[in-house]
């Protein structure tokens, strides 16, 4: 039973490793594109409210 | 003596100080409306919300807890995050209360249960969780700067000026930016705090090595050390307390609600949530791991009975030097990014909720709303200077946690789940459920008290016996029942009576 806890916590730590790793630089590569969009719609939408005024 | 060298690593902490610094005031100028500043105009997407959500959620507070469980608990003090990762993964996947959440369009989660329940518990709820959540969040920074002063040898005198300069720096891009600098800062940070704990955890996998750290927990705790269920420190009591607990915060701790408020759409939370879930899992393990390596490694002497500052001492003189400054830049990161993100996110609360009767009859301009929202974030950063950098908290820190995060989250997580699936929940059973859910937790802390134990001995003992997980777990399932008689025993109103009984 012992053994069997021990190679859950083996594995869930080769996993936290690998899914830092990994997701580290999907998440870094894709949240770029997420911010620059996420700031291409807040000025459009500050330009238009400008407009609007 | 502490590996942290001035020149290289104190360079690497402050270039990071300040790329931080620059990004989050830079996007001020996006800032136009309320909405804007609490949700980022609801267009946040799923990998910066992956990246926002693991950032804020991982403090030093959270590393020291989780690096103090498994010095005390060995793997087993891990469990935890398991358990969180399963929540943040079942709610994600069915979309369980966020779903209905986010679409319904509010800001906060008491003004979606003033639709059922009415303003008078939207106020009530709004208390409870700002009281709870500053309450809370009040002893984050001083654990952050004990962090600093055990890992890098600062002398102690200079802890209340470094925190104090740390916090006024996070406020002033919180106070400009609003939720659009939380989020673009949290994702530098996020970068930053995971090269940071990859490294420092692979440092230690081949310095130190897997065989030592099994072997270590296996002497010190044996095969409870890596099952919870035997572990004579924790049992099944511990693991249903926690599954309660995380669950309830999955579904109702505000920074978290903030980042599915804030996302696109329901979609985009519910992925949100499932691509972040395993990280609840490293939350708790990696930092876990860092724990049993100062086990496996200080004397005792060295921890002097402080196990909270094993680990920090442990890293002082582990990580060399260069590594040094990017640990303490992740750590920094790490804490930057909770401060920030707690400070906005109960603002809201206080903004949207507490302020409601005061707004009712008029409608404030956008510029009156964002200039009170920026008034409250300076003043929530001034509570947590004095309360918890510059008044010493007394007595034990874990259980002061514990007991200001279930005051609110028993009852939230109960109104939120009945307000989503329950027509005939009301405001009787809300405002039962409010009262009982704060109620357990203080009166529990109240005869665990030295004075209580002097005058009232045998219920003192008694409370002893019942202990903090059997009392968290009654919380939960009283709160749960006082909504369900609290409606039941109110007559329903004439809608829900047609719907009744054409049904």
């Amino acid at each position: 039973m012992k053994t069997a806890w021990i190679g859950l916590w083996w594995f869930l730590t080769v996993a936290c490793m690998v899914w830092y790793s990994t997701v580290t630089i999907y998440v870094a590569i894709k949240g770029v594109s997420d911010i620059r969009q996420m700031l291409a719609h807040l000025g459009k939408q500050k330009e238009d409210a400008g407009k609007a005024q | 003596m502490t590996h942290f060298s001035w020149p290289l690593d104190g360079s690497i902490v402050g270039l990071y100080i300040l790329a931080t610094m620059v990004a989050g005031i830079m996007v001020r100028k996006y800032v136009g409306k309320v909405e804007h500043f609490l949700l980022a105009g609801r267009e946040m997407n799923i990998h910066l919300g992956i990246a926002s959500l693991a950032a804020t959620e991982f403090g030093i507070v959270t590393c020291m807890y989780a690096a103090q469980n498994g010095y005390e608990k060995g793997f087993a003090g891990a469990t935890p995050g398991i358990l969180y990762a399963l929540a943040m993964f079942f709610v994600g996947w069915t979309g369980f209360c966020i779903k209905p959440l986010r679409d319904s369009g509010v800001m906060t989660i008491p003004e979606l249960l003033d639709r059922q329940f009415g303003s008078r518990i939207r106020w009530m709820s709004g208390v409870v969780i700002v009281l709870g959540g500053l309450l809370n969040m009040g002893v984050f920074l001083r654990t952050g700067g004990d962090f600093l002063v055990s890992t890098c040898g600062f002398n102690p005198a200079y802890l209340e000026m470094t925190m104090t300069a740390l916090l006024v720096g996070v406020a002033a891009y919180t106070i400009l930016g609003g939720m659009l600098s939380v989020l673009v800062t949290d994702f530098l940070q996020f970068i930053v705090m995971s090269i940071g704990l990859i490294v420092v955890t692979a440092l230690i996998l081949s310095k130190i090595g897997w065989s030592t750290l099994v072997a270590t927990v296996d002497k010190h705790y044996g095969a409870g050390g890596f099952n919870p269920f035997i572990n004579p420190t924790m049992g099944w009591e511990y693991v249903l307390f926690n599954a309660m607990l995380n669950l309830a915060a999955v579904l109702t701790w505000q920074t978290i609600i903030q980042r599915v408020l804030a996302a696109k759409n329901s979609n985009a939370s519910r992925k949100i949530f499932t691509g972040t879930s395993f990280f609840f899992v490293c939350r708790f393990l990696i930092p876990g791991i860092w724990g049993i390596a100062a086990l496996a490694t200080l004397a005792p002497s060295v921890v002097g009975g402080k196990s909270l500052l094993a680990m920090p001492l442990f890293l002082g003189s582990f990580v060399p030097i260069g590594f040094m400054g990017l640990l303490i830049a992740a750590m920094l990161a790490a804490d930057m990014s909770t401060d920030s993100s707690y400070m906005l996110t109960w603002g809201s609360v206080i903004y949207n909720d507490i302020l409601a009767p005061f707004r009712r009859g008029q409608q404030w301009s956008e510029k009156r709303g964002l200039l009170w929202n920026r008034m409250i974030i300076a003043l929530i950063g001034i509570f947590l200077l004095f309360y918890g950098l510059w008044y010493k908290l007394e007595g034990d820190l874990w259980t002061y946690l514990g007991v200001t995060g279930t005051i609110y989250l028993s009852s939230m997580s109960v109104l939120l789940i009945a307000c989503c699936y329950w027509k005939r929940a009301n405001s009787w059973g809300a405002g039962a459920a409010i009262v009982i859910g704060a109620i357990v937790p203080t009166t529990y802390i109240a005869f665990t008290l030295p004075i209580c134990e002097e005058l009232l001995p045998g219920i003192a003992g008694l409370t002893k016996t019942i202990g903090p997980y059997y009392s968290g777990i009654a919380t939960y399932i009283l709160a749960a029942l006082a909504m369900i008689i609290g409606s039941l025993l109110k007559p329903p109103s004439k809608k829900i009576f047609e719907s009744e009984v054409s049904a």
